[in-house]
């Protein structure tokens, strides 16, 4: 199968910024022999950021050059170590204050930092660029530059200067700003050609480009996670960037009788809520769908945010679906995600790498309001809505477990909110028969192929799912109270 | 023969730096980081020009030093660290030929220099 995925637009001679998200945000990387803004509070990433730019210049051959006025290097050699980059190649200027300078013959007040220190840091600047001749350099931070200026024209005035005197070196360039209310910065994003912006806040670490001249880029917070990784940052998903050409041929579940329902099973690009009451077997119903998809070598995906995934295995292993032999032939994977770990857009980006990377052909998600929940995410329907455009663009079969509330009482097919994501919708029912609990099966919507309209046994027995003949004779399944009526043609015993 | 500048103060860095800015300028310096090291100086060296008197780490004894900075016939200006009338007052009384405050310009006070020693 031809398979075609938008890219963004080709974009020569891009500078990367060694972290393969925020190159997708800024259209490739940063454009060369220009200079760009890193701000943020303590503790954001920048200097992270700037470990990861060096090195990935480093690694290509680059000279690159780490100037250092706040941290000294052994500390930024340290941290560094701590997170695995090798810093093999990157050459550090450090111009922190030494320890003597604690004591009394190292510190001075009798002229003003700007007066004594600035002529032999700038020297320092030029001969250390002057050696290496860097094709990147990052500077943290400016802001203890602003210091050694003795008034914001003149610093402004500095900036300008040291960035076309690093430009024209050949270097392509990051400052560092702390841009706090105390010590705003407005001056050094209006002089650098791109601004990026890091936050720490309640909803997570986020990175944004405010600014990038002469390029597109993608605007608004994206997701960021620092961890002895270095950074990760996970771009929001734009599903119209991908697609690829797939037949939408419908995917069988293996069980006959379920696929007359569905007259052929669940198409490719399709995304389907399989709804209904707890433990009524909708989780089973979706790795049927998986366990025929094993058998034709394609691989499939649960994310499960509720059911623990040894339960899950447990529980499959008891109803015929042997998963453990699926996940061991690589055609399953259960990947159980622990509350409050991902940002929606980190999720989405493990989705991605699943389709993209291991080319998994059925993901599940069980359930939605678990991922609401786990994810924390405010505008839970827009993450979920953006994602599951994204797999059917990419041809994948979509489950979304959806749970109602009710057992019994008015009809309902999914939780509130969630139906309309749906291009099929499955239900699942209890129905009480003689004083025993039944349960029953239909289909409520199915967009790109009819459907059977009448409900049918549907059962978990050790030997896998079995689903019966088509109910005839049943009343009130919208109104909630199944109950037989005329039973003849009916086949519940 | 270069013309000779006391700085005098308790800070070394302070005079260090005063010293290569003196020196950068085409002057001979001689530091005093005490007030009896500054005596010596006045007792040893008859040729001072000019002397520059950093008042942080002093206490009200520096202006009897200054009073035989003005017996000798030494010029000399005050450096404070703090604009205060009270110091601007001790400094006239006690012949002081200027007052600046910290942290000096380089600039300014290299000017004030040469004025001062008619350059």
């Amino acid at each position: 199968m031809a398979r075609k995925q938008a890219e963004p637009e080709k974009t020569d001679n891009r500078v990367s910024t060694g972290i393969a998200g925020l190159d997708e945000i800024m259209n490739q990387g940063f454009v060369p022999q220009r200079i760009y803004l890193v701000r943020g509070g303590p503790g954001t990433g920048k200097s992270t950021l700037g470990l990861h730019f060096l090195t990935a210049g480093a690694g290509e051959g680059e000279k690159v050059l780490f100037i250092t006025l706040g941290e000294p290097e052994a500390q930024v050699r340290k941290n560094a170590q701590r997170m695995g980059f090798d810093l093999k190649g990157v050459s550090f200027l450090d111009l922190t204050p030494t320890k003597e300078l604690f004591t009394e013959s190292g510190s001075y007040d009798i002229f003003s930092p700007a007066e004594v220190e600035r002529g032999p840091i700038t020297q320092k600047i030029k001969g250390e660029v002057e050696r290496l001749k860097p094709a990147r350099v990052f500077l943290d931070s400016a802001t203890q530059l602003r210091y050694l200026s003795t008034d914001a024209f003149q610093f402004r005035k500095q900036m300008l200067a040291l960035a076309r005197y690093l430009t024209e070196e050949g270097a392509t360039v990051i400052f560092c700003s702390e841009g706090s209310t105390d010590a705003p910065d407005d001056d050094l994003q209006f002089l650098c050609d791109g601004v990026i912006n890091l936050d720490f806040g309640s909803d997570g670490r986020k990175i944004s480009v405010i600014k990038f001249r002469g390029s597109d880029f993608r605007s608004g917070a994206q997701s960021m996670r620092l961890s002895n990784r270095g950074a990760e940052v996970f771009p929001r998903l734009v599903p119209e960037a991908y697609t690829r050409e797939y037949i939408a041929e419908p995917i069988a579940s293996g069980v006959p009788e379920l696929d007359e329902l569905l007259h052929g099973g669940l198409e490719r690009g399709t995304v389907t809520i399989i709804g209904g009451p707890t433990g009524v077997g909708k989780t089973t119903l979706g790795l049927q769908f998986m366990k025929e998809a094993a058998g034709r070598g394609e691989r499939s995906v649960v994310y499960t945010f509720e059911e623990g995934r040894q339960t899950m295995l447990k529980r499959c292993m008891g109803i015929n679906i042997p998963v453990r032999d699926m996940i061991e032939r690589k055609t399953l994977s259960i990947v159980q995600v622990e509350p409050l770990h991902y940002t929606p857009d980190e999720f989405a980006n493990l989705v991605r790498q699943e389709v993209e990377e291991k080319n998994s052909r059925i993901i599940m998600i069980d359930s939605t309001s678990g991922y609401g929940l786990s994810l924390g995410s405010r505008e839970m329907v827009n993450h979920i809505r953006a994602l599951t455009q994204y797999l059917k663009n990419m041809g994948i079969t979509t489950i979304l477990i959806s749970e109602v509330e009710t057992i019994t009482g008015d009809f309902q097919a999914t939780e509130v909110g969630a139906s309309h994501l749906a291009d099929n919708i499955v239900f699942l029912r209890y129905l009480e028969v003689t004083g025993e609990m039944r349960r029953v099966i239909g289909v409520l919507k199915k967009r790109t192929s009819s459907f059977e309209k009448t409900l049918r046994e549907f059962e978990i027995t050790r030997y896998g799912l079995k689903v019966g003949e088509p109910l005839t004779g049943l009343r009130g399944i919208l109104s909630g109270g199944i109950t037989l009526g005329n039973i003849s043609g009916d086949h519940l015993e | 023969m270069k013309t000779v500048i006391l700085s005098v103060g308790s800070n070394r860095a302070n005079l260090d730096l005063l010293s290569q800015q003196l020196v950068k300028e085409g002057y001979e310096t001689l530091n005093a980081a005490s007030l009896e090291e500054l005596d010596k100086s006045i007792q040893e060296k008859k040729d001072i020009a000019l002397a520059l008197i950093d008042l942080s780490g002093f206490d009200q004894h520096i202006w009897e030093h200054c009073e035989t900075l003005r017996k000798v016939k030494i010029p000399f200006i005050v450096i404070s660290p703090q604009r205060s009338p009270l110091i601007q007052k001790d400094s006239m009384e006690h012949g002081a030929s200027g007052l600046m405050v910290k942290p000096l310009g380089i600039k300014e006070l290299l000017e004030y220099v040469h004025t001062l020693l008619g350059e």
